[in-house]
C-alpha cells in the first residue's frame, strides 16, 4: 500500500497547528516522525486514525481519496493507530483482548473460545511468536503488551501501524524485541510510523524521517543521509535562541548530595550535588526517571545509595522527615499531586505549615491567615476570597498556592518538577522570577524539566538523563537546545561527554 | 451581571446554596419532618392544656435524642473514618468487647475485679471508664495498623475485625454474670430536673468538640486533605499512616463511650445482639448527612442532623403506625431520598 497526504491544514481556534504538511509512505517502509512537544505530530496523526478531521489537506491510499470520519473508517482502510498508553485490559487472556469489542459467538450465542484462541495462535505463527493465546495480559512485560495489540492490529488486517512512543516504558531488551517485530512486519509489506524522541532508535530502525516544527514540515528524507545531531538540529530549528536568565551569584556551601542513588527500575547509579544559591536543572524526555529519582530523595519512594544533607549522611524514608531535613518539593501534574480539590485556597497554601501553626491545642488561623496573606502579595496570587476552593482559580494561580505552601515552609533546598506545566506564559515567567529570587536568598533549587528552554533561562548547569542515568552535565555555552537534545536522546554514550 | 440577579432573587439564592451546600438540603428534609411530627402530636393530642402538650412534645423529643445518642456518639467517629475516605464495620462488635470488659471490672459482685481488690465506688467507675476508652482505642489501633501499614482495604481489615471482636467477646464471656453497680447506672441515669438526659448531654459535648477537632486542629484538617487526595497529602509532609491510625483510635474510643452509657443505661448487655446493624445505622446517619462516600468531604454537623432525620423519622413511624416489618424499608429509602437531593459531582 501507499499512504499519501497532502497540504494537510489544521487549526484549534486561533491556533495553526499543521500547516500544509505533507507526508507519504510505501509499504514495507518504516519513517519516523519526528518533532517537539507540540510540534504537531500527534495533530497529524489523529488526522490520519479518523480521531479529528483536517480542516483542508487531501489524504490518498494507493492512489485513490479517502475520507476518514472515525477510527473505524481508518481501521477499516487499514490503518491501525497504537496508543501510547495501550489500550489492552490487564485482566483479561490474550485472545479476549485480541477480541474485546467483536468477540465471536457460538450458534447459541456463547462466547466461541476456541475459534478466538484459534485465530489468535494463526496471527502468532504468522509473526513467528510463542505467545499462549490463553496467557493473562498482567503477565506480559512492557515489550509483549506492544507486541499483542501490534498483534491484533495485524489481525484486523492492517497495512499501516502508527506507534506512538512506543519504546518509552521499555528496558532495551524489550526494545529490542518490538524492534525485531517491526523489522518482520516491514518484511511482510507492511508500513510503519514511529513517533520517538529517541534518535537513536530512529536511526537504528527507520528508513526515513519527517521533522515537524511548529505545525510545518521542515524536513524528510532517508535516515542514512542523516546524523542525529542533524535531527535534533531539526526538531529545535536554528532560529530557536533563549536568553539565560541566571546573574552570577555567590555560592554558599554543598546543601544537598546523593551518589550512586538507584532504585532498580527508574534510576540508576545517579550522582549529584548542589550548593546554596544554585539553580541545578535536571532534564530529559520522558521516562528519563528524573522523577522518581527525586521523589526518593523526599522520602516518597525508594532508593539506595548515599545522601547528605549539609554534609551529615540521612536516610530519608518519609516525606514528614524530609521536610524536617528542609527538603521541599513541588510535585509534577498539580491536578493529581500539587492540590487539594476539595479544600479552599488558603488551607491549600498552608498545607505544609499546618504542624507550626498550632497554638495550644488548636491552629492558629488567624496566623495562618497571615502568613498566607504574606505569600500571596510576594507571589502576586491573583483570587477572590482566599476561602474559595482552590479550582477557582486558573492554572498559573493554583501553582502559585502550590508554591507558596513550599515557600512559607523555608527549605533550604527546594525540588520543582515541571514547575510551569499547564501555566500561561504571563505565569511562566513569574515563577522563574520566583525561582531566581528563592536562589538569591539562598536556596539550593532543583529544577526538572523536559522543556530544554525552560532548563536554559533559569539553570546555572544543568543534568541530562536518559533511561534513568545521568548521560551528561551541561552549562555556560554547552546549555543549548542541541546538546541537551543529543544527550537526552540517548545519541551519546557516556564516556563520549567526559572531556 | 448575571450573578447579580442571581443574588438578588432570595429563592435562586436558595437553590444556590441548596447546589453548594449539602447542609442545606439535609436541614431542610429534617425540618419538614418536624413540622410533619409536630403537626401529628398536636392532632394526635386531644384535650389538655397548652403546658401538657409542650410537655409531651419534649418527652417526645428528648426520648428520640436519648435513645439515638450511642449510635450518634459511634456515627460522629464514623464521619472522620468516611471523611478520610475509609470505613469502619467493626463498631458494634467494639461496642460488645469495651461493654464486656468495663462490666468485668466494675463487677459489683464479690468475684469482680475490681470489688475483689476491694475498690468500689467512684474510683471504681472511673477505672472502670478509663480502661473502657483505653481498650476501644487498642481496638481502634489495631483497625488503624491492619489499615494503614497493612494496606487492607478499611471495609476488609474492618469486617474481619467485626468478626473477630464479637466472637472472641462471646467466647470469653460465656460463663461471665457480672452485676453492674448502682452507682454506675447513674452514669446514664441520673436525672436533671425531672429528665433523663446524660446520654444526650454526653453526645451534644462530644459533638461540639469533635466539631472543633475536624475545623481547628491539624489532625481533623489532615484527615480531609487524606481524603480528598492523599498523593498530595503525602508530598505535603503529612504523615498518612499515623493519621489514618488515629482516625480509627478516635473511632474506637467513642464507640468505647457509646458502650459506657449502653452498660450504665441499662445495666446489662447482650453479647450476642448489642451494636449488631449499629455499623449500618451510623453509616447511613453520615450519609444523609452530607458526608461523601468517596472522602473529602463531609462534616460533623451533617452527621447529627443525619442522625436527627433518622430518629425523628423512626418517631414518624411510630406515630403513622407502620408496621415493624416496613419499618427498615423506610430507614432505606430516606437514606436513599437524602442522598438523591444532595447535589453530585458529575461522573467524569
Amino acid at each position: 500500500m501507499t499512504l499519501e497526504m497532502r497540504g494537510i491544514c489544521k487549526s484549534f481556534g486561533a491556533n495553526d497547528v499543521l500547516k500544509q504538511v505533507d507526508f507519504s509512505l510505501k509499504g514495507g517502509e518504516i519513517c519516523a516522525l519526528l518533532g517537539e512537544n507540540g510540534a504537531g505530530k500527534s495533530t497529524l496523526m489523529n488526522i490520519l486514525g479518523g480521531v479529528l478531521p483536517a480542516d483542508r489537506g487531501e489524504i490518498l491510499i494507493d492512489g485513490s481519496p479517502v475520507h476518514f470520519h472515525t477510527p473505524a473508517d481508518s481501521l477499516h482502510a487499514g490503518v491501525a493507530f497504537i496508543h501510547q498508553e495501550l489500550s489492552l485490559i490487564n485482566d483479561l487472556a490474550i485472545y479476549e483482548n485480541m477480541y474485546i469489542g467483536r468477540e465471536l459467538k457460538t450458534k447459541s450465542g456463547l462466547l466461541d473460545a476456541r475459534t478466538m484462541i484459534q485465530n489468535t495462535q494463526e496471527v502468532f505463527d504468522r509473526l513467528s511468536l510463542s505467545l499462549d493465546p490463553r496467557a493473562m495480559v498482567r503477565d506480559l512485560d512492557a515489550s509483549y503488551k506492544q507486541i499483542v495489540e501490534i498483534s491484533r492490529a495485524m489481525m484486523m488486517q492492517a497495512s499501516l501501524i502508527i506507534m506512538d512512543e512506543p519504546t518509552t516504558s521499555l528496558t532495551d531488551p524489550e526494545i529490542e524485541r518490538v524492534f525485531d517485530m517491526m523489522r518482520m512486519l516491514k518484511q511482510q509489506g507492511v508500513a510503519i510510523i514511529f513517533i520517538s524522541h529517541k534518535l537513536k532508535e530512529v536511526m537504528e530502525i527507520c528508513d526515513r524521517y519527517t521533522v515537524l516544527r511548529d505545525g510545518n514540515m521542515v524536513a524528510a528524507g532517508p535516515v542514512s543521509e542523516v546524523t542525529t545531531e542533524d535531527l535534533a538540529r531539526f526538531m529545535v530549528g536554528h532560529d530557536v535562541r533563549t536568553e539565560n536568565l541566571r546573574q552570577s551569584r555567590e555560592l554558599g556551601p554543598e546543601i544537598l548530595r546523593g551518589e550512586h542513588l538507584e532504585d532498580e527500575t527508574h534510576f540508576h547509579d545517579v550522582s549529584f550535588a548542589v550548593r546554596a544559591g544554585e539553580v541545578l536543572g535536571v532534564t530529559g524526555l520522558l521516562g528519563d526517571g528524573r522523577s522518581e529519582l527525586f521523589q526518593a530523595v523526599f522520602g516518597a519512594g525508594p532508593y539506595k545509595g548515599q545522601l547528605w544533607m549539609e554534609g551529615q549522611e540521612v536516610k530519608v524514608t518519609t516525606t514528614p522527615q524530609a521536610i524536617k531535613l528542609g527538603i521541599g518539593y513541588v510535585p509534577r501534574n498539580r491536578k493529581e499531586n500539587g492540590i487539594i480539590k476539595d479544600m479552599d485556597i488558603v488551607e491549600n497554601g498552608s498545607m505544609v505549615t499546618l504542624p507550626r501553626l498550632v497554638k495550644g491545642a488548636f491552629l492558629d488561623l488567624a496566623r495562618r491567615d497571615a502568613e498566607f496573606e504574606q505569600q500571596v502579595q510576594n507571589l502576586h496570587i491573583k483570587m477572590g476570597k482566599k476561602s474559595d476552593l482552590i479550582t477557582s482559580l486558573s492554572g498559573g494561580n493554583q501553582q502559585k498556592v502550590v508554591l507558596a505552601k513550599w515557600l512559607s515552609a523555608h527549605p533550604k533546598v527546594l525540588i520543582l518538577d515541571n514547575p510551569t506545566q499547564g501555566v500561561d506564559v504571563g505565569a511562566k515567567e513569574e515563577i522563574y522570577d520566583i525561582i531566581l529570587r528563592l536562589a538569591s536568598e539562598g536556596v539550593a533549587v532543583v529544577v526538572l524539566s523536559s522543556e530544554a528552554q525552560e532548563i536554559i533561562r533559569v539553570c546555572d548547569r544543568a543534568l541530562v538523563m536518559y533511561h534513568g542515568t545521568i548521560q551528561g552535565e551541561v552549562s555556560g555555552a554547552d546549555m543549548n537546545e542541541q546538546t541537551i537534545m543529543h544527550l537526552a536522546t540517548g545519541s551519546v554514550t557516556a564516556n563520549q561527554t567526559e572531556e | 451581571m448575571e450573578k447579580n440577579q442571581v443574588l438578588q432573587n432570595p429563592g435562586n439564592r436558595f437553590l444556590e446554596a441548596w447546589k453548594r451546600n449539602p447542609l442545606v438540603s439535609t436541614g431542610v428534609v429534617l425540618i419538614l419532618m418536624v413540622i410533619i411530627q409536630t403537626g401529628i402530636m398536636i392532632y394526635n393530642f386531644g384535650s389538655g392544656s397548652i403546658g401538657e402538650l409542650m410537655l409531651s412534645l419534649l418527652t417526645n423529643w428528648l426520648n428520640i435524642l436519648r435513645n439515638n445518642a450511642p449510635v450518634g456518639i459511634i456515627a460522629l467517629g464514623m464521619t472522620f473514618a468516611i471523611i478520610s475516605g475509609g470505613i469502619d464495620l467493626s463498631v458494634g462488635s467494639t461496642l460488645v468487647a469495651v461493654g464486656a470488659v468495663v462490666m468485668a471490672v466494675v463487677d459489683g459482685s464479690a468475684t469482680g475485679l475490681l470489688t475483689s481488690m476491694g475498690i468500689t465506688g467512684v474510683p471504681a467507675y472511673l477505672i472502670a471508664i478509663v480502661v473502657g476508652v483505653l481498650f476501644g482505642a487498642a481496638l481502634g489501633w489495631l483497625n488503624g495498623v491492619l489499615i494503614a501499614h497493612g494496606k487492607l482495604p478499611p471495609f476488609i481489615a474492618t469486617l474481619g475485625t467485626m468478626q473477630i471482636f464479637r466472637s472472641v467477646t462471646q467466647q470469653l464471656t460465656q460463663h461471665a454474670n457480672p452485676s453492674v453497680p448502682k452507682g454506675f447506672l447513674q452514669i446514664a441515669n441520673l436525672k436533671i430536673g425531672s429528665f433523663y438526659i446524660m446520654p444526650i448531654v454526653y453526645w451534644l459535648l462530644l459533638a461540639v468538640a469533635l466539631y472543633i477537632v475536624s475545623k481547628r486542629t491539624t489532625f481533623g484538617r489532615h484527615v480531609y486533605a487524606i481524603g480528598s487526595n492523599v498523593r498530595t497529602a503525602r508530598l505535603s509532609g503529612i504523615n498518612v499512616n499515623k493519621v489514618k491510625r488515629r482516625i480509627y483510635m478516635l473511632t474506637g474510643m467513642l464507640v468505647a463511650l457509646a458502650a459506657i452509657i449502653q452498660v450504665s443505661r441499662i445495666g446489662s448487655m447482650d453479647y450476642a445482639s448489642a451494636g449488631s446493624g449499629y455499623e449500618m445505622d451510623a453509616i447511613a446517619a453520615v450519609i444523609v448527612g452530607g458526608t461523601s462516600m468517596a472522602g473529602g468531604k463531609g462534616s460533623i454537623v451533617g452527621t447529627v442532623l443525619g442522625m436527627l432525620i433518622i430518629g425523628v423519622m423512626n418517631n414518624l413511624l411510630t406515630l403513622f403506625g407502620v408496621p415493624p416489618f416496613l419499618r427498615e424499608a423506610c430507614k432505606g429509602v430516606i437514606v436513599i431520598v437524602a442522598v438523591l437531593l444532595q447535589k453530585k459531582e458529575a461522573d467524569a
